[in-house]
Order: structure tokens, then C-alpha cells, then sequence
């Protein structure tokens, strides 16, 4: 059963174990792809990951004048091929998330690949192999149907994996406020 | 969890000349399954890969678990034996030179022989850590008892675990950290988390607590500070440092108030009932309002949550201990299952969150100076002469208890202890009044270090002896359930670093005592005597075979024989380990911190971790990204706090305390008190906040009160202009 990527961004404790898992993955030469932020730090101890979401049509490959990024039938948008980047970094400013990484040594870009050596036999990436907060996981699309049903309250407040900038993503994401559909026990 | 049996079923990736080595983690309580990469060509530890089919953890990982791995083969490691002739260079890097182990051997037998010769037996210490297999801690009690013949040995439980221990013996008659499996922990319907960062200390356990509100349950935090998993709690009894017994007192006031005793489980199976009710009827939410500094409302509610919960689990962890009070709180929170019998049964009881990765086993078995293995007593004669018979020694020569880990610092001071052998602990970071414990270590005649890297503690040595990490050895743990769990070897030693039960054999037969050691040759012979020195006590691991932990996916103890599965639940026959089978309700009158803030010193100091960094820091602190996430220690302030002081974000200050000072960048936040400081205690030398805490200890577990103690903070560039 085919399974995605879908960040439950409320879960998030900061930990940053998917930057370290990152490294470990065995295409990623020990260097991390994704990112967490603080998003109000003096405030609170909010964090939020931020990883490619794979859009369906992405930007970054759709801006690569040497057509270097290609997806994987899985959807995955993979990193630059070493054979066709020509190092114009085209893809970091056509990424509205600002995902893809340059390395200037090699002249080359490198960005989550959903851990491909994994994700194409159905493994879970490493990030989500490992975040201890829940906060990446990854599912079938049953699941991810009921998440949406669970927490679609179509209050105006939140939603899960609108359409945004790039339109539809392979990774699904749910904002802050999953708490919000939950029907107390008692 | 439904998601539990999809993540046991993926399969692992294999790299190609790799093999993988299923083992747990270096570090905290949780001790996460993982799976080692080993190159098969060099047979060294390469990387690390989940294991998805461990219970606990289904493959999930911290940072500092993601990362564990690169200690083995770290640049850092001491492959040969140090010694340091010129004793004048004790407390810095410099002077060490390498020696064979024949040549340490010799010295460290002939120093022991000298010292004990003209000082007598009590002149040697042994001060050693939980951080290591029950294999090795068992070893490490015979050691000092057998070996040396010293009564003085300890460890740093005591600045971890002690008072856990100290409050689940008084309540229960018996201290297992947990009374059920972590597995039932996101099944209950209200979680009461008190002095636990969980997120950032035992990561692993999140999804577990996030699924409990999932679920519709509840989450209750009590901390000083707006952690990550108080951020989401359903209430936050955001209480001053020091003051919990204050709250556990005020709750359990309002669940006998407002009818949610268990009047059949507190007749048939708990003593002390009334007095506690009577004692705690002081504590109205008002009155403990004015000492927890908790609005009213959120201690009603959340007793009343409590109470109405169907299922409920109370865990706590340092948050609580540390303190002067800390066995106290322990009861005092451990009250609020006894009351409503929400213990005894699945997804519900009590569970503190073991610190080190064998907080647990670490403490049964005979490092703390007044126990023996299996829980014995030294105090008691019957189990002093059952554990003689194994160790073949006559009762008349098993030494007498000594002190606390804090207080042979003060016996060093005194020059009645004058040799010390330090294992698996770095008191020069985790003691408190740092100043104090590190001119003891100064003064110490002779000194010797086992470790696998240069500590702070390390600096004070005059020999150190390299040991291994724990992939490089085998042995058990006991995690923080009480589950009994194998760690497996991934790589051979590196250099010619030893294991620490190995030295202790071969340091024995130097001294002269190698009839009682020489017979144990591999780490299986040391678990098999372990075994059986365990048999019969309160903790008994005699049926834990590694291969029934293998079997069953870890053995819960007490597991007494070869047909017993083990005891994942606590108490389901509500037989509590006391004499008369119940359980103690205790009163427990309120007391402040041992030092409460003042005009001169206004503000209250807490310490504790961050998510990066293990205890003293000396493993997590040169591993790259951990060290990048988490370069140096700061203090978190309160905005409102820091305008008083004219103070902003990322200044640093000087702050200080009646015993030390130091100098921290500042980190404004508003998830924390006005009235309280933290600083991380990770970090060593000129940074260690221990420089500034207080050595006041609990008189019953003999735990530093490291979580409340008066402070003041300086502006850096007003110092120079007076």
C-alpha cells in the first residue's frame, strides 16, 4: 500500500532527530535536507519542521533550465543529478519553501529525496522513521483521509494540506490545532 | 497503538557490506532499540538504522539516540592506559603520559596497598555511575566491598534516581520505577506529569503522550517552565521551584474533599489514610495557591480531572527529586493513586522517568553504600550472609555502610577518604558546589579514572584507565519500566581499551584478591553470578536469562525462575511489598527549599536538561551535531525579569549564588516564571551551573537539592564601570 509523508506540525517538540536521522539515510553523504524552526521563540517552545512537500508539478524542477530535477514514480522530487546541474541555483529561489541546498564545492543542488533507497520499497524515510513526537509520519492514503475528516472543521481557523502557492503536494501537512476536532473522554 | 503493529513489520534497509547488530541506546531510561550498522570489512560501527520492532520505542529516536553511534570510534577516545607523574597538573589536560597495562596495574595496586596500609581499608573510595550494564554495577559493588574492602562506595543515582527510590520503598515497600509497561502509557485517559520535560529528556515517550489527547484523554503538567509538552497540556500548574509538595498535598486535599476516594482498595489495601486526610486538610487551593504560586482554579481542575479519569497514571521525574523534600514529593504525588486505587491495574499507576540508561538496575545490585544485589540491605544480617555465600566472604568482612555520593566529597575534604576509584560518572560537572567537590578531588592522594574520553573529572586523575563504550561490550540494562533488556556487542574494543567488569577482575588479581574474581572471563560469567547473587531479594533477576529477554522482548523483574515470564504489571493482586501487604498513604507535612530567595539573592535557580545533551555532557558534547545544536549553556529569563534588570537577549550576565558564579548568554522567554532562572548543567569548567547550586541533601535518599536555590544576576558591563 502506498504510504506519504504528513507532518502533523502541532507535535512538533523541537527535538531536531529528523535533521540528525537526515544524515543517516544511505543517498544523503551525512548532510541533512530538511529544516526546524522556532516560530516564536521569545514566546513559546513552538517548533515546526519544514521538509520538501513534493509537489505534484514543482517549481524548483519547473525553473531548471538543464532539467536536472526529476521525480520519482513514487513522486518523489529528487536531488539534482550530478551529471546535468550546471550550478545556477535556479531551484533555491523558485522554491517557495526554500528548500533545495547548494553546495558551492560541487557546484551542485541536493534536497530531500524522501530518503528514496527507502521510500521506493515502502519504508518510512528516516525522518519519519524516527521523529519521537509523531510530528512526521508517514501513512496511507486511508489514513490520511480520516485525519482529514477528523480535523476538517472548516472553521476558518485552520486546514489540512490546502492548495498553497504550489498547489497539490504529495506531502500532506496539518497546521497547528489538531486538538480542535477532538471530542473530550470525559 | 494501531500504528504500533504496521511500524514492527517494516523491514530494515541493508547497505551493502553491512551487517546490523540489534542493540539500545547509550543513553537515557528509555533505552530506544536500535540497530547498529557494522561494516563488515573493517567490522567497525558505521551508522545507525531504527529498529522498528522494539515495543517501546517501534524505531523512533532522539537526536542524541540518532547520534550515539559516533562515540564508539570518536578521535577523542583514550585507547592506552594515562599516567600523571607530576601531581601539581591535577585539575587540567596536561602531564599525562601513555603506559602498558602492566605498568597502570602495578601503580594503581601499590598506591591502594600504600594508602590503605597507613590509613586502613575506609581510606579508599569507589564513586561509579548507572550508565553502565547490571553486570558491571554488580561488579563494581563486589569490587569495592571484596577487593578493597572499603565501605565507602556510592554513585551518581544519587544525584539522579535516589529519591525515587527513597519514596516508591515508603509507599509501596518497593521501588520499581514504573508499575506497568510503557506500551499502556498513551492508552490511559489522563496523564499528571509533574517536574518531567519530557520532550526533551525522554523523547521517545511523546507519541505516546500526544496520543493520550488524541484520544480525547488528558494531560497534566507541573513545572516551573512552559516545556514543550506543557505548551499542549490541558492544564499547566505552573508552580515555583520547590513547591510541589505543596500541590500533591493540595490535590490530594480536593480528591478526598470531593468524593473521589476509593474507599475498598484504601480499607483493604493502604494504611495512613487518615492522618494524610487530616494533614492535607490544611492544604485548600487557596492556601496552596499562596505557596505554589498556582491559580486556584487550575489545581481544582486539575483535580478534579484526576479524579473523574476512569484510568489515570501519574509519572514524575528530576522536576520533583531533586530536591530536599524529594522523597517526599515522591509519596506526596504517588498519594494522589493511592487515595483513588487508580494503581494495580493497566493503564493506570505510577512511573517516574528513569535518568540514566540503568537508573534502574544500577541501583539494585549494590553501588549505593548502604545496599547490596538483588535490593538487599547491608543493614539486615540475613541478607548479608545470603550474598557472603556467593561472594564466599564471612559476614564478619563485609564492611559496614558508608555515606552518600555528596558526602565523600566532604570525607575527601576531611582527608578520612584518600583514594579514589571513579567509574562511569563525572562528579566535576554533576555534583553540586562545584567549587567544594573539585578541591576535594584536588586533594586526594591518589586518583584513578576509568572513562572512554578525557572528563572533566578525568583531569583530577593520576592514572586513567580506557574503557569501552557500551557497543563494544555486552550485558543487561533495566529500563524504565523495569523491563531487563540485552545490549549487544557491535565492534571489539578500540585501541586497547578494556571493559570495565575486565579491569576490575584483573585490578583484583593485582591486589590480591583474585580468588574471589579470577573465575569470571567473559561478561556471561559475570551476568551468571549476578543472577544468583540477585535470587531471593526484592529486585530478583535469576530467571531474566538473556535468552528469555531475547524470547520475550525484554523481562519485567522481579523474575524469579526459569518458568517465570516476569511481572510487566506491579500489584495486580494489590499486594504492595510492605510486611502487611498494602500499601502507605503518607502524611506528609510541607516544607520550603532549604534556601528560599531573599532581598540579596531575589531570584530561585532551577536546573536540568536539554534534549541534546546526556548528564554531564562529556559523550553528547563532541558529537558534532549535537554539540551544534547545543554549543554552551545560557540562562532562560522572563522578559518582564530581564527589564528589571536591563538586561536583553543574548547578553550575558553574571550570575551567581552564595557558593559560586558564572557567566551565561541570556535567553529571554516568556515559558518561564518571573520569579525563577534556568540554566542547562551539561557543560563543564567556568560553565558548569553546579559552580552555583546547593549541596543540601534529603535526609532520606541523600539527593542534592540541584532544582531550587537562591540566585542574583549582574549585569556585566555595570561591574566594570564600579
Amino acid at each position: 500500500m502506498k504510504k506519504r509523508l504528513y507532518l502533523e506540525l502541532e507535535n512538533c517538540i523541537g527535538c531536531r532527530s529528523c535533521l540528525a536521522a537526515c544524515t543517516q539515510c544511505g543517498g544523503h553523504e551525512q548532510r541533512n535536507r530538511n529544516y526546524v524552526y522556532d516560530v516564536n521563540p521569545l514566546v513559546n517552545r513552538q517548533t515546526m519542521p519544514l521538509m520538501c512537500l513534493h509537489c505534484v508539478n514543482p517549481a524548483c524542477a519547473r525553473s531548471c533550465p538543464a532539467q536536472a530535477i526529476q521525480i520519482h514514480e513514487n513522486g518523489a522530487v529528487l536531488s539534482a543529478l550530478v551529471e546535468k546541474c550546471i550550478g545556477c541555483q535556479n531551484c533555491t529561489i523558485a522554491c517557495p519553501y526554500g528548500i533545495p541546498k547548494f553546495d558551492t564545492e560541487q557546484n551542485l543542488m541536493y534536497k530531500c529525496d524522501m530518503c528514496i533507497d527507502r521510500s521506493k520499497d515502502g519504508i518510512p524515510p528516516m525522518c519519519a522513521s524516527v521523529c519521537p513526537s509523531n510530528t512526521i509520519q508517514w501513512l496511507s492514503d486511508e489514513e490520511i483521509d480520516a485525519k482529514q475528516k477528523q480535523f476538517n472543521l472548516n472553521n476558518g481557523k485552520w486546514v489540512t494540506s490546502m492548495p498553497y502557492l504550489e498547489n497539490e503536494t504529495n506531502v500532506k501537512v496539518n497546521l497547528p490545532g489538531i486538538l480542535q476536532g477532538v471530542t473530550k473522554l470525559f | 497503538m494501531q500504528r504500533d503493529k504496521f511500524f514492527r513489520e517494516i523491514e530494515n534497509v541493508r547497505h551493502p557490506n553491512e551487517t546490523l547488530v540489534k542493540t539500545h541506546c547509550a543513553y537515557c531510561g528509555m533505552q530506544c532499540g536500535m540497530n547498529l550498522r557494522v561494516n563488515t570489512q573493517t567490522n567497525k560501527i558505521v551508522g545507525v538504522e531504527p529498529r522498528y520492532d522494539w515495543p517501546v520505542n517501534v524505531g523512533k529516536m532522539c537526536p542524541k539516540g540518532v547520534t550515539a553511534y559516533q562515540q564508539t570510534n570518536h578521535d577523542d577516545r583514550i585507547l592506552k592506559p594515562l599516567i600523571r607523574d607530576d601531581a601539581s597538573l591535577k585539575g587540567t589536560t596536561k602531564g599525562f603520559r601513555e603506559a602498558t597495562w602492566d605498568e597502570a596495574y602495578d601503580l594503581v595496586a601499590a598506591k591502594f596497598n600504600e594508602l590503605q596500609t597507613k590509613y586502613g581499608k575506609d581510606s579508599l573510595s569507589v564513586f561509579s555511575g548507572v550508565s553502565m550494564t547490571n553486570e558491571k554495577c554488580y561488579l563494581t559493588g563486589k569490587f569495592a566491598r571484596v577487593a578493597l574492602g572499603t565501605r565507602y562506595i556510592d554513585y551518581n543515582g544519587r544525584f539522579c534516581m535516589s529519591s525515587a527510590a527513597g519514596g516508591f520503598l515508603r509507599s509501596f515497600g518497593v521501588d520499581r520505577g514504573s508499575t506497568l509497561p510503557w506500551t499502556d502509557l498513551h492508552e490511559t485517559d489522563c496523564l499528571f506529569i509533574a517536574g518531567s520535560n519530557t520532550a526533551e529528556c525522554h523523547p521517545t515517550s511523546m507519541f505516546r503522550v500526544w496520543h493520550v489527547q488524541e484520544r480525547g484523554g488528558y494531560l497534566i503538567v507541573a513545572d516551573p517552565r512552559e516545556t514543550p509538552i506543557a505548551r499542549r497540556a490541558d492544564v499547566h500548574l505552573d508552580l515555583r521551584p520547590g513547591t510541589d509538595l505543596a500541590l500533591a498535598n493540595g490535590i490530594v486535599n480536593l480528591l478526598i474533599q470531593n468524593g473521589y476516594v476509593d474507599e475498598e482498595f484504601v480499607n483493604n489495601h493502604t494504611n495512613g489514610f487518615e492522618e494524610t486526610k487530616e494533614l492535607v486538610k490544611e492544604f485548600t487551593p487557596e492556601y496552596t495557591s499562596q505557596i505554589t504560586g498556582v491559580a486556584p482554579e487550575k489545581i481544582i481542575l486539575a483535580a478534579e480531572i484526576y479524579g473523574k479519569a476512569p484510568n489515570a497514571i501519574v509519572a514524575f521525574a528530576r522536576g520533583i527529586e531533586q530536591h530536599t523534600k524529594g522523597v517526599d514529593n515522591v509519596s506526596g504525588y504517588t498519594n494522589m493513586a493511592l487515595v483513588t486505587g487508580k494503581i494495580g491495574r493497566p493503564k493506570a499507576g505510577v512511573a517516574t522517568f528513569t535518568g540514566q540508561g540503568n537508573g534502574q538496575g544500577g541501583r539494585e545490585h549494590g553501588q549505593k553504600s548502604d545496599l547490596l544485589p538483588g535490593y538487599r540491605k547491608l543493614t539486615n544480617p540475613k541478607h548479608v550472609e545470603e550474598v557472603c555465600q556467593v561472594w564466599g566472604i564471612t559476614p564478619e568482612e563485609m564492611p559496614q555502610p558508608g555515606v552518600s555520593a555528596y558526602e565523600m566529597f566532604e570525607l575527601m575534604e576531611q582527608k578520612t577518604i584518600r583514594g579514589l576509584y571513579l567509574l562511569c560518572s563525572n562528579p566535576a560537572v554533576s555534583a553540586p558546589n562545584q567549587n567544594f567537590v573539585r578541591k576535594a578531588l584536588k586533594g586526594l592522594d591518589f586518583m584513578v579514572c576509568s572513562d572512554f574520553y578525557l572528563s572533566e573529572s578525568a583531569e583530577f586523575a593520576d592514572v586513567i584507565l580506557p574503557s569501552v563504550t557500551w557497543s563494544e561490550d555486552e550485558g543487561t540494562v533495566t529500563n524504565l519500566e523495569g523491563r531487563i533488556i540485552k545490549i549487544n556487542k557491535a565492534q571489539e574494543p578500540l585501541g586497547e581499551s578494556k571493559p570495565d567488569w575486565q579491569i576490575q577482575v584483573e585490578l583484583a588479581e593485582r591486589i590480591g584478591k583474585g580468588k574471589y574474581f579470577s573465575h569470571l572471563k567473559t561478561a556471561v560469567d559475570v551476568a551468571d553470578e549476578f543472577r544468583l547473587a540477585s535470587k531471593g531479594g526484592n529486585a530478583d533477576y535469576y530467571g531474566a536469562t538473556w535468552d528469555k529477554i531475547d524470547k520475550q522482548d525484554g523481562v519485567f523483574w522481579p523474575c524469579k525462575d526459569e518458568n517465570d515470564e516476569g511481572t510487566p504489571h506491579m500489584f495486580l493482586d494489590k499486594k504492595f511489598y510492605h510486611p502487611d501487604g498494602k500499601a502507605k498513604i503518607c502524611a506528609l507535612p510541607y516544607r520550603p527549599p532549604a534556601e528560599e530567595p531573599d532581598q540579596e539573592y531575589p531570584l530561585r535557580l532551577t536546573t536540568g536538561r536539554v534534549v541534546f545533551h546526556y548528564l554531564s555532557g562529556n559523550q553528547t558534547r563532541r558529537i558534532q551535531f549535537l554539540r551544534d545544536m547545543c554549543p554552551e549553556p545560557y540562562v532562560e529569563i522572563h522578559p518582564e525579569t530581564a527589564a528589571k534588570y536591563d538586561i536583553v537577549h543574548e547578553e550575558r550576565v553574571r550570575l551567581f549564588t552564595r557558593r559560586g558564579e558564572a557567566v551565561y548568554k541570556v535567553k529571554i522567554t516568556e515559558a518561564i516564571r518571573k520569579d525563577t532562572v534556568f540554566v542547562p548543567y551539561h557543560f563543564g569548567h567556568e560553565q558548569s551551573i553546579n559552580l552555583l547550586t546547593i549541596p543540601a541533601l534529603d535526609p532520606i535518599s541523600r539527593m542534592p537539592e540541584f532544582k531550587a536555590c537562591a540566585a542574583q544576576i549582574e549585569k556585566l558591563e555595570a561591574k566594570k564601570v564600579q
